[in-house]
């Protein structure tokens, strides 16, 4: 498959210019670059999501132009979302034939022809569980079956490894090695440079929008691969001298919550998890997505009430507080996914602004809004912050991910929080703005500020915490020194394999977290 | 910035004239069907629509048409689609009027009486459908439907002689408000405007004023933006929908208040209803903007009044119906087209001026 | 930019209103045209309900074929207020048609407020009161009518049960149940009445045939044989239902429902109607007017002269003709008072 001189030009921050990648038949090829290069964009050209505006596609020699994803499945093209597309209430076996029954009908050949994909390509699928039922690493397994179901040859998976702990992400690649080993291709599109050395035959580098070089895993580091990405020199989330002081700022007591699910099914989700924040320190939460870390954070925002137990926020106990008072008190909340909980989208940079502080000031002045006080701050985080916008009255939707979160980092921290709470407070954000979170927090922890840090990025949270938790079914397990631990040793944690105080032990191959150890490992 | 926003204007000006040419287009290929001319139409409609009679007429009837649609665009700005405000109104305004005919008070203690009564029941009988919505998880949609079946059945039961209705020929009425009640009315030629216009125009710009300048406004909004960003910020979304709901209710108590307080003075079983219906297709198209609202009930109220003129010209009857459906659905989607493509041509934008600044940056770099 | 552009629409909106309202000082009134004919405004349902508007059409319908006179006839539609009702009969008196007759009680109101900015026409209004001097209000005696219903219903149901459905729950509707249930009574006390509404207070219920379908069909499954409906169009649906089961039989009302080409399929179901001569009444309306001796005042139309009465049409009720003049004598010579309001139950 060729690509070739690929120019979209596109609403959003990066458009894609003079693209030009060779993808050579049973390889796993890499496309690497930061969050917001351009790197799905082109995917999407690729599954025939997005038309190109210049540029030729050639698969085989044939030139093609794909209208819909029908069109790029119909060459044998087929892609895993970053986000699953599965109907939880269905089986297996019904989420794979579900609008392609006219393959193999939906009984007994369907499901043959489901085992025997399967068993070629090592998938391990159980045609009959309930999707609902399945971990995370099952899904995906079923997404690639899914597509491979409808004849796909050439797979495209978008951030495979951002959802799975380090032992599914080895199990996934040698699921990868299968399906090139059966002369299969494979587009593996991800921003963590460990792994794609690992399993990648040949690396595509796109930096914004355009690709800047090629190469061979076996004639690249990870840092020149990095340097590559990002064109300059790398950020590192390291915090080693501490600052943490003896003064208790955030304590939690045997919080325990329940929450009935659609079936008026009652289900812990939080069970007697206690800690404790003190001034100046960052507390951070690994733990894989849905253990109940969400809930957490919700609880102590005041957002769900908790069945039991206190939190106690700088000598207040604010367990039943709503959370507006909540916030007054000084709690700051950067929320895991900022189109829901963090932004108003369609709203001016300045209503956003006020999102959340309506109460404070500058944003009001008794019961009233103060306008020009609140567009006036708003200019000011935008400075401060290095918001990159053309003004603030252009809505909070037309910014890229990084500069949104720029700009609720910057909210958050304007009202002086005794507490701040981030949960994935880089995700989805370009190297550069990555950096500056990661300043900021740094500076603002010397300050005296609290931080429960939940994050996926292990690295991020290694080298960002003071002190590690880890979270498993709704339980604090497992704690860990942030200065010793490995992101290896906090995975087999996180899955409950392992629990207490964790340790790191030499005798983990050295060799092994080389690799594993992505960008943020290397300036040590 | 200054590319934006003028940008902007031209967007907001595009939508209106996109859907107007649209209906017009429209209405014109269907009386064109019927057999009819419709540009004569359209002549016809402006030259009776612009007699001062005609005026006054499309002024008075918007009022009621106006405050329905404020009271619509409570819940709407909410995300909550108040279906009951024809119910708020009508029971409303008929125990408005009961008590109203029970006392004999001096004109201002009597008419903010009424008014205030009014209010009230329009507001308990909206807060039931928000109760429900936050103790039952009842979607409110269902709730003001059901509960406009029950005013007009509770109607129905009073308005009874010998209960709180008097006979009067063919007719059941609650006793006539005494004269101090008379709202007053603006002295214009050839016939006086409704006084209540002055109301009407006072709330919508209390409308404005505390969805844009409040702290309430404020989170009201946020809540019809996102729910869940309004929850992690702090607001009580449970609240807010039964505080939104008392509020769609109270305004649609009003909208019966001009009839009552300036021409029937009494409740009968010949009290206009359904104005709570029109008063969904004028925030639609009014887009739930104080003025753009106005213009709308204004739109309306010309329709019907010049609707009639047409069936002298021998012009089906129905087809005055067809063009205020054909004008809501035109201007539904034309705003909605449009707003996307103004979110669009932002994103392009934003992200054409950042490659810029990109671009400029990495010249220097180099450079350097 | 942002705020000047708000209030620069403001600034233009006022400023084309009140320009609009002062700059065309003509008012609509002045431009008046010549003797057109008749104008008539009808409640919802429009002429073709087969009942009541149609009773007015025929009316209107006659005197155009006897003297030649033109007309305009126009609908309301549901949920109308008083100003667009004000509108229509103010509109067909300035586009010059004299009489204009506003058909329903509806029209009680503004037929009268209308009239006095046209005091050179003559307006009429049915089944409401005339309360100003060029109106001629007409109004019936239903009640009387229906209590023939009654007694003829009473006379023919095997079951003993019959059953009443009134469009709308007010005054007017009221008479109908009130002399059917007398009716009923006087003839045979153990016969059961169930008296049911369509709508409340909402005018629609003369104007929704479904309902009283609905309707229809439960009296019928409680076992009710006769079934007399006073719901101008909606009536059709309950005439439909009752056809639909044999040994049923249904009451018309206003028109002679059974000579009526739109329900031929069903006459052999209908018993008799409740005629009120509306018909007759705008005839007299329209030819005094014609005759330039118009009409003014109220006039009661009542079974003594005939203003209402039970239509024979079909002959179903032939048997039971004595019995039914028998009732209409008592009720004439006033020895049966009929009530206007049903008995509290």
């Amino acid at each position: 498959m060729e690509l070739r001189g690929i120019t979209k030009r596109f609403p959003g921050v990066v458009a894609n210019h003079d693209i030009d990648i060779t993808i050579h038949r049973g390889t796993v090829h890499a496309l690497v670059g930061e969050n917001g290069a351009g790197k799905s964009t082109l995917m999407k050209i690729l599954y025939g999501m997005q038309k190109p505006d210049e540029g030729t596609i050639r698969i085989d020699g044939d030139q093609v132009s794909f209208h819909s994803p029908a069109d790029a499945i119909a060459r044998g093209i087929g892609m895993v979302h970053q986000h699953f597309m599965l109907a939880d209430n269905l089986t297996v076996l019904e989420n794979v034939v579900l609008g392609g029954e006219k393959l193999h009908g939906i009984g007994a050949k369907a499901r043959a022809e489901i085992l025997k994909i399967s068993d070629r390509y090592g998938l391990g699928v159980r045609p009959d569980v309930l999707v609902e039922d399945l971990g995370v690493a099952d899904r995906q397994r079923v997404e690639i079956l899914k597509v491979l179901y409808r004849g796909a040859r050439t797979l495209i998976l978008d951030e495979p490894t951002a959802v799975l702990v380090p032992q599914e992400v080895d199990a996934l690649f040698d699921n990868l090695r299968e399906l090139k080993a059966e002369g299969l291709t494979v587009i593996f599109i991800s921003h963590k440079l460990g792994e794609v050395l690992s399993v990648a035959d040949d690396i595509t580098v796109i930096r914004r929008g355009t690709t800047v070089a090629s190469v061979v895993p076996g004639e690249t580091t990870p840092k020149q691969l990095a340097e590559l990405m990002v064109g300059s020199e790398l950020p590192s989330p390291q915090t080693r001298e501490s600052t943490v002081t003896d003064v208790k700022m955030l304590q939690v007591e045997g919080l325990r919550l329940t929450t009935a699910d659609a079936e008026g099914v009652e289900r812990t989700v939080l069970e007697d998890v206690s800690l404790t924040i003190h001034k100046g320190e960052v507390l951070g939460i690994a733990g894989v997505e849905g253990n109940g870390q969400a809930e957490l954070v919700e609880a102590i925002m005041g957002m769900r009430d908790p069945d039991g137990g206190t939190i106690t926020l700088d000598g207040i106990d604010i367990s039943h507080l709503p959370t507006r008072t909540r916030r007054e008190d000084g709690i700051g909340y950067i929320p895991e996914d900022r189109h829901r909980h963090g932004l108003l989208l369609e709203a001016p940079l300045w209503e956003n602004r006020i999102l959340g502080h309506v109460t404070q000031k500058p944003n009001a002045k008794g019961r009233l809004l103060d306008l020009k006080a609140a567009r006036a701050d708003t200019e000011r985080i935008v400075a401060e912050y290095d918001v990159r916008t053309p003004g603030i009255e252009v809505t909070a939707a037309s910014l890229s991910g990084g500069n949104q979160q720029k700009l609720i980092f910057g909210r958050e921290m304007s009202h002086h929080p005794k507490l701040l709470i981030a949960a994935h407070p880089t995700r989805g954000v370009d190297v550069g703005a990555q950096a500056q979170i990661w300043d900021q927090i740094r500076t603002a922890r010397h300050e005296g500020l609290a931080v429960l840090l939940i994050s996926a990025d292990l690295d991020e949270l290694i080298g960002l915490s003071d002190g590690l938790r880890v979270m498993y079914r709704g339980r604090l397990v497992a704690d860990a020194d942030p200065a010793t631990i490995t992101p290896e040793e906090l995975g087999s944690a996180m899955t409950g394999a392992a629990s207490g105080h964790l340790t790191h032990s030499d005798n983990d191959s050295a060799a092994e977290q080389e690799p594993r150890s992505s960008q943020e490992g290397e300036s040590e | 910035m200054k590319k934006i926003d003028k940008n902007k204007l031209i967007l907001g000006i595009a939508a209106p004239v996109l859907a107007i040419v649209a209906a017009l287009a429209i209405t014109s290929v269907i009386i064109l069907a019927t057999g009819k001319d419709p540009i004569h139409a359209y002549l016809v409609m402006a030259d009776f629509g612009s007699k001062s009679d005609s005026q006054v007429w499309i002024i008075n009837k918007a009022v009621p048409y106006y405050l329905s649609a404020l009271a619509v665009a409570i819940g709407f700005r909410m995300n909550l689609f108040n279906i009951g405000v024809d119910g708020q109104y009508r029971i409303a305004a008929f125990f408005a009027a009961v008590v109203g005919g029970a006392l004999t008070l001096p004109g201002f203690l009597q008419i903010p009486i009424i008014i205030i009564v009014a209010m009230l029941v329009g507001s308990v009988w909206a807060g039931i459908a928000g109760l429900l919505k936050t103790t039952r998880g009842v979607s409110e949609v269902i709730t003001t439907i059901m509960l406009n079946a029950i005013a007009a059945a509770v109607i129905g039961y009073f308005l009874q002689d010998g209960r709180l209705a008097v006979k009067d020929g063919n007719l059941f009425h609650t006793p006539n408000l005494p004269a101090s009640s008379h709202f007053f009315t603006i002295p214009t030629q050839p016939a006086p405007l409704d006084g209540f216009l002055v109301i009407a125009v006072v709330v919508g710009f209390v409308y404005w004023f505390v969805l844009n300048r409040t702290r309430f406004g404020f989170d009201l909004r946020t809540v019809g933006q996102s729910e869940s960003a309004a929850e992690a910020g702090g607001v009580s979304v449970q609240r807010m929908i039964v505080t939104s709901m008392l509020l769609s209710g109270a305004a649609a108590g009003l909208i019966g208040m001009p009839t009552l307080l300036g021409s029937s003075y009494n409740y009968g079983t010949d009290f206009p209803i359904g104005i709570g219906f029109t008063g969904i297709a004028i925030a639609l198209l009014g887009r739930n903007h104080p003025l753009g609202m106005a213009a709308a009930a204004l739109l309306w109220g010309f329709l019907e009044r010049t609707g009639t003129q047409l069936e002298f010209e021998d012009y089906q009857q129905e087809i005055v119906g067809v063009m205020q459906g054909v004008i809501v659905l035109c201007v539904v989607v034309a705003y909605e087209l449009v707003r996307r493509y103004g979110l669009r041509l932002q994103q392009r934008q934003v992200g054409a001026e950042l490659a810029a600044q990109a671009r400029k940056t990495e010249k220097a770099e180099v450079s350097s | 930019m942002h705020r000047v552009s708000k209030i620069v629409a403001a600034g233009i909106a006022t400023a084309a209103l009140t320009l609009s309202l002062s700059a065309c000082g003509e008012s609509s009134t002045e431009s008046g045209g010549k003797d057109k004919g008749v104008g008539l405004a009808f409640d919802v349902g429009g002429r073709d309900d087969h009942s009541f508007n149609e009773a007015a059409a025929r009316g209107v319908d006659k005197a155009e074929k006897d003297f030649g006179v033109k007309s305009k006839m126009m609908t309301a539609k549901n949920g109308e207020t008083e100003a667009d009702r004000e509108q229509r009969l103010s509109s067909l008196a300035e586009a010059g048609y004299n009489p204009v007759i506003g058909v329903g009680f509806n029209y009680g109101k503004s037929v009268n407020k209308v009239a006095k900015q046209f005091p050179k026409t003559t307006f009429g209004v049915v089944d409401s009161a005339s309360q100003a001097k060029n109106v001629y209000g007409m109004v019936f005696a239903e009640n009387e009518a229906s209590y023939l219903a009654g007694v003829a219903a009473t006379l023919k149901s095997k079951t003993h049960k019959v059953g009443f459905i009134g469009g709308v729950n007010n005054a007017l509707i009221q008479k109908f149940q009130a002399g059917f249930e007398q009716g009923v009574k006087d003839t045979d006390p153990k016969t059961k009445v169930t008296s049911e509404y369509l709508y409340a207070n909402d005018d629609k219920g003369f104007n929704d045939p479904a309902a009283a379908k609905g309707k229809a069909k439960g009296m019928l499954d409680a076992g009710i044989d006769v079934i007399y409906t006073a719901a101008g169009q909606s009536g059709n649906g309950s005439i439909e239902t009752v056809a639909g089961k044999k040994g049923t039989w249904a009451i018309g009302v206003d028109s002679d429902q059974y000579l009526q080409p739109g329900l031929a399929q069903y006459k052999n179901s209908i018993l008799t109607s409740v005629m009120k001569n509306v018909d007759v009444a705008v005839y007299d309306l329209v030819k005094s007017v014609h005759d330039k001796k118009p009409l003014t005042g109220n006039k009661s139309y009542t079974l003594k002269d005939d203003g209402v009465r039970l239509s024979t049409s079909g002959g179903f009720i032939k048997d039971i003709q004595a019995k039914i003049d028998a009732a209409k004598k008592k009720i004439a010579s006033g020895q049966v008072k009929v009530s206007e309001t049903p008995a509290k139950q």
